[in-house]
């Protein structure tokens, strides 16, 4: 009985084995006589591991050969003078191809077989490819138990390396791709977006509210110079076609210091290239004017930018507002500087100014206020000494193309809180009011937090949104966005242009955001290594679509940019700019034509002077007319030139 | 000369500051002959002759004996390199032998003019703004041989200026001399700006002025353009080129110092 139970196991075992014998020995067969299709196919695969490539790319290859195909079949079947003969010629060019290598002639073999077995190739090989990439993921491949996650990081040191391959190739990257959308880079890896190889953001989620997010030294500054220059690029664009609006960019940098001036020459000369004819770098060397806003809105902003007490303080506030408010709606008009407005805060002024009839009513509020009109003016009176002049004019948003305006929001903060609530109210008249209706308008604000004490920032946010603005926040970290959860969140979630990842200590809370994706996992059982039994168990479960670990793994210049449920990851290719090319202020007849260049005066120049100002930058009068060439004073160099060449012929 | 500042140390201690400002000069003006190069250096042509020597020993220029006249003078890929100018090392074209020599005579005499030095004025070569302007020259597009700039504060009425200057020596036609007196001066951007700011309506021109340098044979033909341009032919000066501009060389003798 046990000699009969293993004489049948032992044929069991011999049957089994002969199966699995008969079974490699039809594959192997089978590769040898595909032999050209094997090759093609095991070369496509092995580029694709190395270059981390994703199997769409190999069956876009494949597609790519098909007018080839079809070529060679036409051709086959005009020689043959029949269609059936065209179907033929796989099968005859592979016979010929055996042939001929049977004849030593490899190479004619492999051009007669080619037409066939590329196409052919490829497709197996994305087959074989996508089959592998399913296996790791889903935990089911591999020889040892870690071989998928080893896999999963391989593949994303070999995507990283085909990125950074892409983006180093001279002209592989434009700043617009042919349809118009912002090319930041190169993709790496996406998961819920539409595969590319890179990375296009449509002109129009830069028209949305986005949120950037990166630590020092990331790469945020060159991320989004790039979005900067593409919205600036295809603004002009549709500008030019008219279909839009002209595009305005401000960009508010929150930290000051150093670093914002290096930062804003940067601005410009990559700006520059991307079509902006000037760009205004506040309040180093271009102005505003915070007295243009209308009467009741200087009111309101001149009382914002000085800091209020609470409780009994709210008394002087009251004081405050009635004296300010006087001075700005005096019967003889606005102020029109800051002088201006600290020489009404004067009681004797205020008091002349509303001696007349028809103004018993303010004359009787300035009254009892009138003992404190000289505290007042002591505080504003320091409020704009430490302000400086940037913000009593002349010059407006409208003067350039771009704006990049630097708050010491880090030596200074007080001065800065100030700073940007003028320049805030200040967009906002213009979005609103002014000639900004006809600007498609982009705000940009770096770590705005540090300076929203008196703005809160989603305050700044609804205004922006309730005026057609675009606002980019961008902080170092998710704390930096706003002073509490709530507000970070509300950000966030309206980010309707996306939001931009780079390395982040913590990316927890937006990655949570960009919600989960089904993933298989699969047990199998592990007998020893190498070997697996065929049992094994497979459950769905939810995993984070943006992985919060490689996000907090990614490397320079790289960022993760999440939209919609979907993330792609994004190796941004950085603008270089032309040499700085501003170094000289333009000569006195210009700087009164432009207010925000008047305003440069003496101030800050970049010390890398090397030719002296592009007319090509000089910017117009706001009146200027936008045709023909102002006419130019021609001053006489007859002297010179005599002195140099003679007397001009006669 | 101010392109020379800051390029010291790329030189061996051998080269003084006379040698580097003339090595500029000659990779910014792309070839001289050797009596210009004399009066660069402000020495004899038998001391300019040894001074080139020294260059080529250190493989720095090249010289030659190209055309008729005097020997040639270029910058090789290594002076090129140690100048720090990113030009590409070429040497002088057979066909622009002329046209190198009258745009070298014309910045000598300007240079040499007393109200050149006194304003601080610089010369920026048709070869810098080839460099500036990168690979987007158009096809059409007309650049000057060079441009003077006046800074701003010198002591001259034209302060803040950009000039373009042109060396003509042969006859075109009026029309086409218009129109590329035309383009000059109705140009708004800098060589290599964006195609979009080249010509911008309402924006200040780039050029304030074209200074011609004529050959006797050219001067009639410019003298029409500038009349058939009318208001704008105001801007538009017209003298004749320096002599010993033509390829023939200076009359004088070689013994003195040329400048």
């Amino acid at each position: 009985m046990i000699r009969r139970y293993l004489g049948v196991m032992a044929v069991l075992a011999a049957l089994r084995l002969a199966g699995r014998l008969a079974r490699a020995a039809a594959i192997v067969l089978l590769v040898v006589a595909a032999a050209p299709v094997s090759l093609v196919a095991a070369l496509a695969v092995t580029l694709a591991w190395l270059g981390g490539w994703a199997p769409r790319r190999l069956y876009r290859a494949a597609l790519a050969c098909l007018p080839m195909v079809a070529v060679w079949l036409v051709a086959a079947a005009i020689a043959g003078r029949s269609v059936p003969h065209a179907a033929a010629a796989p099968y005859q060019a592979w016979l010929a191809a055996w042939h001929q290598l049977a004849a030593g002639s490899a190479a004619l073999a492999a051009t007669t077989i080619a037409p066939a077995a590329i196409p052919l190739g490829l497709a197996v090989a994305g087959l074989a490819w996508s089959r592998r990439i399913y296996a790791m993921e889903t935990g089911t491949g591999g020889i040892f138990p870690t071989s998928p996650a080893a896999f999963q990081a391989r593949q994303w040191r070999r995507q990283v390396r085909t990125a950074r391959a892409k983006i180093a190739a001279p002209g592989s990257v434009p700043l617009l791709s042919r349809r118009g959308a912002i090319v930041a880079g190169a993709v790496i890896r996406s998961a819920g977006h539409r595969a590319a190889d890179l990375a296009m953001i449509p002109y129009q989620r830069l028209r949305s509210h986005q949120v950037v997010i990166g630590t020092t030294g990331t790469g945020k500054t060159t991320l989004l110079l790039r979005l900067w220059a593409g919205f600036l690029a295809r603004g002009l664009q549709l500008h030019a076609a008219g279909a839009g609006h002209r595009p305005l960019l401000v960009v508010l940098d929150c930290k000051g210091g150093a670093d914002a001036r290096r930062v804003a020459d940067r601005v410009r000369r990559v700006l520059r290239d991307a079509g902006a004819r000037y760009t205004a770098v506040w309040p180093d060397e271009a102005s505003l004017s915070l007295w243009e806003l209308p009467p009741a809105d200087l009111t309101g902003t001149l009382l914002d930018m000085i800091e209020h007490g609470t409780g009994a303080a709210a008394y002087y506030a009251d004081v405050m507002e009635a004296i300010v408010a006087l001075a700005v709606g005096a019967p003889c008009g606005p102020p029109s500087s800051a002088a201006d407005f600290l020489a009404r805060l004067d009681a004797g002024w205020l008091g002349l100014a509303y001696a007349g009839p028809g103004h018993g009513a303010e004359a009787a509020l300035l009254r009892p206020a009138a003992r404190h009109v000289s505290d007042i003016a002591l505080r504003f009176r320091t409020l704009f000494r430490r302000l400086g002049t940037g913000l009593d004019g002349p010059g407006g948003f409208g003067d350039a193309d771009a704006w990049y305006c630097i708050l010491e929001g880090t030596a200074d903060v007080a001065v800065a809180e100030a700073q940007a609530r003028a320049l805030v109210d200040l967009l906002a008249q213009y979005a609103a009011h002014g000639a900004g209706a006809d600007r498609e308008i982009l705000l940009a604000v770096d770590e705005f937090s540090a300076v929203s004490r008196r703005l809160p920032i989603w305050q700044l946010y609804e205004r922006a949104r309730s005026l057609g603005l675009a606002v980019q926040v961008s902080a170092q970290s998710w704390q930096g966005l706003a002073p509490d959860d709530d507000d970070r969140y509300r950000l966030a979630a309206t980010a309707d242009g996306g939001i931009w990842l780079l390395r982040t200590p913590h990316p927890d809370p937006v990655t949570a955001m960009a919600g989960n994706r089904p993933v298989l996992d699969t047990s199998r059982r592990l007998l020893g290594v190498p070997h697996w039994s065929h049992e094994g168990s497979s459950r769905v479960r939810e995993e984070p679509v943006a992985d919060p670990a490689l996000i907090r793994r990614l490397e320079v210049g790289q960022a993760a940019y999440i939209y919609r449920g979907g993330v792609t990851f994004v190796q941004v290719k950085r603008l270089v700019a032309a040499p700085a090319a501003l170094a000289e202020p333009p000569p006195a007849g210009d700087r009164a034509l432009h207010p925000a260049t008047a305003a440069a005066g003496d101030q800050v120049r970049p010390a890398s002077a090397a030719w002296p100002v592009s007319p090509a930058v000089a910017p117009l009068p706001a009146d200027a007319a936008p045709t023909g060439q102002p006419a130019m004073a021609v001053a006489d160099v007859t002297a010179l030139l005599d002195e140099a060449f003679g007397a001009e012929p006669g | 000369m101010d392109a020379s500042a800051g390029t010291t140390e790329a030189f061996p201690a051998s080269l003084t500051e006379r040698d580097i400002a003339a090595l500029l000069f000659v990779a910014e003006m792309y070839a001289v002959q050797i009596d210009q190069l004399a009066a660069v250096l402000g020495v004899t042509e038998a001391r300019a002759r040894a001074i080139t020597l020294g260059w080529r020993r250190a493989r720095y220029a090249e010289s030659a004996k190209i055309g008729p006249g005097r020997p040639w003078i270029w910058l090789t890929r290594a002076g090129l390199s140690a100048s720090g100018l990113p030009y590409r090392a070429v040497s002088p074209a057979l066909s622009r032998l002329a046209h190198l020599r009258a745009v070298v005579s014309v910045r000598l005499a300007l240079e040499a003019a007393p109200g050149y030095a006194r304003a601080g004025a610089f010369w920026r070569g048709e070869r810098r703004l080839r460099a500036a302007a990168g690979g987007r020259v158009g096809l059409r597009e007309h650049i000057p041989d060079a441009e003077v700039h006046w800074p701003d504060g010198a002591p001259v009425s034209f302060a803040g200026e950009c000039w373009a200057v042109e060396a003509e020596l042969t006859r075109k036609t009026v029309a086409r001399t218009a129109a590329i007196m035309q383009e000059i001066l109705s140009r708004t951007g800098d060589y290599g700006c964006p195609a979009g700011q080249a010509r911008m309506p309402g924006v200040a021109p780039r050029h304030a002025r074209v200074v011609y340098l004529c050959s006797p044979a050219a001067g009639p033909t410019v003298a029409r353009a500038r009349a058939a341009l009318g208001e704008t032919g105001r801007r538009v000066e017209i003298r004749r080129l320096p002599p010993g501009a033509d390829m023939a060389g200076p009359a004088g003798g070689t013994g003195g110092p040329a400048r």
